[in-house]
């Protein structure tokens, strides 16, 4: 690292003082950059802030009153999701390796950006007292304090640049384990001060110091191994290309698991199941393989277009009749299979595959919804099961869950060339997304009670998923419909051309490529979706912002922490912003290693 | 008996009339080349012997079906007549191989191994069976559009169509894709080809026409039409192109 | 018998035959589903005791609004007039507001200068990744921890700002403003008009006319003449709408409905013409498709619906239908009240300047030791106002930023070259080439986020500011009137969307038409 002060200074030169005007304007944004890291540092360690509101009420943000016994199934709710992560991360690795100078060079930057704030941060705080009200000066830093932390973030500095020295190059991909050990590491050892109650549950002063996180540094310590265990096993199986497909309908059913099976845990009836669940799913079983083995034998073939008839003749009567969820959703199974078939079980391999795909589909659509409609048997106090970072998450995913087959949908009718659907298509989309999202949840809190029938009841969270499925399904609709127009006029002329069906086309030519063109919409989508959840708090559901603001700020049992809600809001924005940060940032990276954008 | 019997079609788009009244007829293993200026309606009549467009007058009957606004003619015509356009109109999102085989198996209902192995015959046919796993965007433009001769061909039609197939290739790639068109001309297949190659014209159709402004203006054998053209319309347009 | 089957499966396998049966039998589904949600609806609320009802718009609801027109509603209407001013406030001045801040942060992110593209970046990731709704509430807890008003803070002020909100000096409101808003509108066009004509004499002429040099000296002039009395000039049109006001009073009701079906009749007509018109060419007559047959079907129904609706009974009969209560419209359309209000407006009999420009007030209200802003004088911004106005306006400035950026970025590579090697300087290569360029690909993206500025402010409900989903959710508390609440609601923020969009669809399509 020879630094070449005379190109240094020129190149400071020319980007902050090129001009009369632009050095102004650097004095000028400099000033008020330092002024505003000045002022905020001494907001957040003034005396009067308590953060131990924060810190002491994790658990509450997190699940808010889930019963501690029950907590191994969010344990294995968040250790399933780091698993499935890891296996993605080392089946989709790229071949992008870094060298470890490079990485020394961003930490030495990081390091340096946290010495210089630490020299400019202000030694004193204004504060209005609580009692008499007159502003006073409070010292928040003082040289005692900062001039060990600058030696040892000095040292740490030179640390790297020896480091940097070492000629070593790794994958990208082995980073993000570091990364993760990082606070693995840091739970184990970092200390930081609790609060302890005495036997009269009084609080006790000073607040000793504990280990951060002392109940869940075990849980994290296992997750973070079956993290770096399943990216092995990702790498070891990286060019199984069944493997990949089965990871990537993992994905798309996990959420479903966790909230049906593991988040709650289901009150199964076995007489019921004896009787009910397990000969409509045998049944089901036999009429699917049979329909895959006996189509294009001569005789049945001619029968085959009024089965399908048939078959949906009662699909559609069972979506409206009084019969168990199972066969409602089985026959609509039976109806998907039933109408590729023809096409792919036409030789023994075919076949096989199929039967395979059928008794998986089949199997998991039951094992879901047994779980999905039964009651849990988990008790919280108050309000549901959902509550704090949980429900946050469960709308987030459940919303974008639902809205995107809506949306799909939505936007094929409103480009159909059918100008009634056009316009009933068209007239919804227009008229959700003309009403704020905040409306629609008041309708999903007072008045969809209204138009449901009697004795039909769905819990407040149901109905703000239903509202939240449209909102966003509108929302989608309009991106998709970008994706629709892009493609261009030939296409759809060259599969008519071979005889394609409407049908056909769209499953087939249309959207795999309107899909492909909002990949990067679907991530935005989900941010957006993140953040709108914080709207529930205003109709009174217990989501992660509900706790900072509403159940923190009022807490005065054991500890008082009445009127500390500023403290939580920054904490409430810090983690929204890292979640929706890091998505952001994720999704811009994939998006340009997919090569979106050409076609 | 001719397979494709077109009496006074006519076709209007909104206020304008595309179609004024266009008769002709095609026996079988014919080769008929079409040619005249831009805009007079070349590609609207082609277009409407496959319903891509549906002409409003007149009558037009293939292979003794007529087409009318019955789905099932529609569905029988649509794989009796395949077509090629000037830009190739390949699907993206699929392989050279997967863009062949997607009718058979999924209108035909043919099962995937019989027409892959269709398929790998007809990229041989066309001369490029090394490209079957590449995406149509890694090929050049002349590959590209003998895949869309192949697709067309893997349904195996009676009747096939050519919207100026040549236009949007380079010279030198425009040999390729006109040595396939004669071979498959040579093999008897009934083909209608919209083109400005009169080489081609001269040296295997069987009669060409002059379309000007909706209608035909000049029907003749290729020799008569480029050597003693009966219209002066005709004399005008061979001065323009040659 | 053979024949005629084969007929009838002809017909049915006839694709255009197909097209409209499975439209018409979507549509019947749909129909019937919602009817079906309707009985439920209607059955629910007959249980209820609550039946659906616009009466609580006439009632007085006994609850007072923190800030607005009517702070003390004498009806649900009244309530709900507030709720819309307070929104249509913040989203008029949120648009104007983020627009500035938008532009200058998407410049600043262009800008070769390292630490203000930087400091411009890092507030947008700052922004972009955190709710609203945290940002507002952050935003009030920031004031709330502002110290209290004291006795000693009592006075005159040109700027406040304490846990009771923010205040400001401000020019106010006369009685005249109307009247002057009204003529510096008309100033505005005559000063336009002026450097059009200005432009044109050059361009015929050749010889320098300064256009914009006499455009500016006209708006200053009669801005002068009018602020000092000149005004009252526009008192003739309050003059000619005291006169209509009248003249409408005295015709019967039936003669707008009257009107408004002519109307509704000639618009569907001559568009039937129209179509009809446009596939005719010579003698040659096109054949119609089915398509158009439906389109001129839809619009004669929507004529004859609309015509039905117009008068009575059917008219009341459908409303009465529809909305569960006798109407309670004014079969005049409230007109007459329209232009009486303009004659009360602009009334040459008023004088003085129209605008004072006042300091911001401590007020003690009467010996008690509550303190307040005054809102006689000067502007004082509520707690709420201001937390949710800072709020939609940061966030729809850092969108508007990346809208500003991306529309620079998309025009200035080519052109840029092209102007730099015109001789441009780059000052004026922003102004004269790129902006307005940009600006066109900028619109219909920056319409878009005034839209969800527009809606954003609803979040004001959560600091308290009175807004119109507050305003509702008040209203049906205090009724049980959920449903016509949420109709409102709905109809308000379509209008409103509607306004917006047809606004940024007039400027679209203008610089478009420059285009060509
Ligand atoms: N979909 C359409 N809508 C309106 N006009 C069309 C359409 N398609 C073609 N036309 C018009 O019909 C005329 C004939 O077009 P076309 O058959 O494509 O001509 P050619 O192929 O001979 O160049 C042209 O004037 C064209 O503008
Ligand atoms: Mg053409």
């Amino acid at each position: 690292m020879n630094i070449d002060i005379k190109k240094q200074t020129r190149v400071i030169k020319e980007n902050l003082f090129s001009s009369p005007v632009s050095t102004l304007l650097t004095f000028i944004t400099s000033y008020i950059m330092i002024s505003f890291f000045r002022g905020m540092f001494g907001f957040a360690t003034a005396p009067d802030k308590d953060w131990l509101s924060v810190l002491n009420n994790m658990q509450l943000y997190m699940v808010q009153a889930y019963p501690e016994s029950d907590f191994i199934r969010i344990w294995i709710c968040v250790g399933l999701g780091f698993i499935f992560s890891g296996l993605s991360v080392g089946l989709w690795e790229t071949e992008e390796k870094t060298s470890l100078s490079k990485l020394c060079l961003t930490f030495s930057k990081i390091v340096s950006g946290i010495i210089f704030l630490t020299i400019i941060a202000p030694t004193n705080s204004v504060v209005v007292s609580t009692a008499t009200g007159i502003r006073e000066q409070v010292e928040v830093f003082s040289y005692a304090e900062r001039i060990p932390l600058l030696s040892i973030l000095i040292g740490l500095l030179v640390v790297f640049f020896l480091i940097s020295k070492i000629n070593l190059s790794f994958n990208k991909s082995l980073l993000v384990s570091i990364y993760l050990f990082v606070p693995i590491i840091l739970l184990w050892i970092m200390k930081i001060p609790t609060i302890q109650l005495d036997s009269e549950n009084q609080r006790v002063f000073p607040d000793p110091l504990m280990p951060i996180a002392n109940s869940t540094k075990i849980p994290w310590t296992l997750i973070w191994i079956s993290f770096v265990v399943a990216y092995l096993v990702g790498v070891y199986f990286k060019n199984k290309k069944q493997f990949k497909n089965a990871v990537s309908i993992s994905w798309v059913l996990l959420p479903l698991l966790i909230f049906s099976w593991i988040f709650k845990k289901p009150l199964i009836d076995l007489n019921e199941l004896i009787r009910n669940d397990i000969p409509v799913f045998i049944g089901f079983l036999l009429i699917g393989v049979l329909t895959i083995y006996l189509i294009n034998n001569k005789i049945v073939e001619k029968f085959y277009s009024y089965y399908l008839g048939f078959l949906v003749v009662v699909t559609i009567a069972s979506l409206f009749l009084k019969v168990i969820l199972l066969v409602k959703a089985a026959l609509l199974l039976l109806l998907l299979f039933s109408a590729i078939i023809p096409a792919v079980s036409t030789s023994a391999k075919g076949k096989r595959s199929l039967t395979i795909v059928w008794i998986v589909s089949l199997t998991t659509t039951a094992f879901l919804l047994e779980g999905g409609t039964s009651t849990t048997q988990i008790v919280v106090p108050g309000s549901s099961i959902f509550g704090g970072f949980s429900l946050t998450w469960l709308l987030a995913i459940f919303g974008t869950y639902v809205s995107f087959p809506l949306g799909v949908l939505l936007a094929l009718g409103r480009n159909s060339s059918l100008p009634i659907i056009r316009g009933v298509c068209t007239g919804i989309i227009e008229l959700v997304r003309s009403v704020p999202y905040i409306t629609w949840l008041f309708f999903a809190s007072v008045t969809m009670a209204v138009f449901l029938p009697d004795g039909v009841e769905f819990n407040l969270i149901v109905r703000v998923l239903i509202v939240t499925a449209f909102f966003s399904g509108a929302y989608f609709a309009e991106n998709i419909r970008g994706g629709l127009q892009s493609i261009p006029k030939g296409q759809f002329e060259a599969a008519d051309a071979i005889g394609m069906n409407t049908v056909q086309k769209t499953s087939l030519i249309v959207l795999p490529q309107a899909l492909r063109a909002i990949v990067p919409t679907l991530v935005s989508s989900i941010i957006t979706s993140f953040k709108d959840s914080s709207l529930v708090t205003i109709i009174g559901l217990f989501d992660f912002l509900t706790i900072g603001r509403m159940v923190i700020g009022n807490q005065s049992i054991p500890i008082n922490f009445i009127g500390h809600d500023r403290e939580n809001l920054l904490f409430i924005a810090f983690v929204y912003w890292i979640f929706t940060f890091t998505l952001s940032r994720r999704s811009m990276k994939f998006e340009k290693r997919l090569g979106l954008g050409e076609r | 008996m001719s397979i494709i019997e077109a009496k006074d079609v006519k076709k209007w788009f909104g206020d304008f009339q595309a179609l004024k009244g266009i008769s002709m007829e095609i026996q079988e293993g014919e080769v008929l080349v079409v040619c005249g200026p831009s805009g007079s309606g070349k590609s609207t009549f082609i277009r409407c012997i496959n319903r891509l467009e549906q002409h409003q007058e007149g009558s037009i009957i293939v292979d003794g079906i007529e087409l009318t606004n019955d789905i099932k003619n529609i569905e029988a015509i649509r794989s009796e007549v395949g077509m090629v356009f000037q830009s190739f109109n390949l699907f993206p999102h699929l392989t050279v191989l997967q863009n062949i085989t997607l009718a058979p198996t999924w209108v035909r209902k043919k099962s995937k191994s019989d027409s892959e192995q269709k398929a790998m015959e007809l990229l041989e046919r066309v001369g490029i069976p090394e490209q079957a796993n590449k995406f149509p965007g890694q090929l050049s433009g002349g590959q590209q559009q003998r895949v869309a001769i192949a697709r067309a061909l893997a349904m195996e039609p009676k009747i096939m169509l050519f919207d100026e197939p040549t236009s949007a290739l380079d010279p030198e790639m425009i040999k390729e894709v006109l040595d396939v068109m004669k071979e498959l001309a040579k093999s008897g297949m009934t083909m209608i080809v919209v083109t400005h190659e009169m080489g081609f014209a001269k040296e295997v159709a069987d009669r060409v026409m002059l379309f000007d402004d909706g209608l035909m203006v000049e029907e003749n054998t290729p020799n008569e039409f480029f050597d003693n053209p009966k219209n002066d319309r005709t004399k005008l347009f061979l001065s323009q192109i040659l | 018998m053979v024949k005629l089957l084969s007929k009838i499966g002809a017909f049915f396998r006839n694709v255009v035959v197909l097209k409209w049966a499975v439209q018409f039998i979507f549509l019947g589904g749909l129909i019937a589903l919602i009817f079906n949600y309707l009985n439920i609806a209607v059955g629910n609320l007959a249980n209820t005791n609550i039946a659906f009802s616009w009466g609580f718009l006439g009632e007085t609801p006994g609850v007072s609004i923190a800030e607005g027109l009517y702070t003390l509603p004498k009806s649900g209407l009244q309530m709900l007039q507030t709720g819309m001013l307070n929104m249509l406030r913040i989203t008029v001045t949120g648009i104007i507001a983020a627009t500035f801040f938008g532009t200058i942060l998407g410049i600043a992110r262009l800008s070769n200068n390292y630490i203000v593209e930087k400091t411009a970046t890092s507030l947008l990731e700052v922004v972009r990744n955190v709710p609203l709704l945290v940002q507002i509430l952050f935003f009030q807890a920031l004031i709330l921890s502002l110290p209290r008003l004291e006795v000693y803070d009592v006075g005159s002020v040109l700027f406040h700002a304490s846990s009771k909100g923010v205040a400001l000096s401000w020019p106010n409101r006369q009685d005249g403003a109307w009247m002057f808003m009204l003529y510096f509108l008309i100033t505005l066009y005559i000063s336009n008009r002026v450097y059009k004509q200005r432009v044109k004499l050059l361009e015929e002429q050749g010889r320098e006319t300064k256009p914009f040099l006499w455009s500016l000296s006209a708006l200053v002039i009669l801005f002068a003449v009018g602020w000092y009395g000149g005004y009252r000039i526009v008192g003739i049109i309050g003059f000619v709408s005291g006169f209509i006001s009248q003249g409408l009073e005295v015709l019967p009701g039936i003669f707008y409905q009257i009107l408004l079906s002519v109307v509704a009749g000639y618009i569907s007509i001559t568009s039937v013409r129209k179509q009809i018109s446009s596939k005719r060419s010579g003698e040659l007559q096109g054949k119609y498709s089915d398509d158009d047959y439906f389109k001129m079907i839809i619009t004669i129904v929507i004529a004859i619906v609309f015509i039905a609706l117009m008068f009575a009974p059917v008219g009341q009969g459908i409303a009465k239908f529809l909305v569960g209560d006798e109407p309670t419209f004014k079969s005049d359309w409230g007109l007459p009240q329209f232009f009486g209000g303009i004659s009360n407006a602009l009334d040459w009999s008023i004088t003085g300047a129209p605008y004072e420009l006042n300091m911001a007030e401590i007020e003690q209200v009467g010996t008690t030791k509550f303190k307040k802003y005054s809102t006689e004088v000067g502007k004082s911004l509520t707690v709420g106002y201001f937390a949710t106005w800072l709020g939609v306006v940061i966030y729809t400035a850092i969108f508007i930023s990346e809208i500003v950026r991306a529309g620079i970025m998309a025009v200035s590579k080519g052109q840029s070259e092209a102007g730099l090697s015109l001789g441009l300087r780059r000052s004026s290569l922003l102004r004269l080439i790129v902006l307005p360029q940009a600006v066109r690909i900028m619109l219909p993206p920056m319409g878009n986020q005034y839209l969800n500025l527009a809606k954003n402010t609803s979040l004001g409900i959560a600091v308290g500011f009175p807004e119109v989903v507050a305003v509702g959710q008040t209203l049906y508390n205090q009724e049980g009137q959920t449903l016509p609440v949420f109709l409102i609601w709905m109809i308000f923020f379509s209008t409103v969307s509607l306004t917006l969009s047809t606004i940024v669809n007039y400027y679209n399509r203008k610089l478009k038409i420059v285009e060509r």
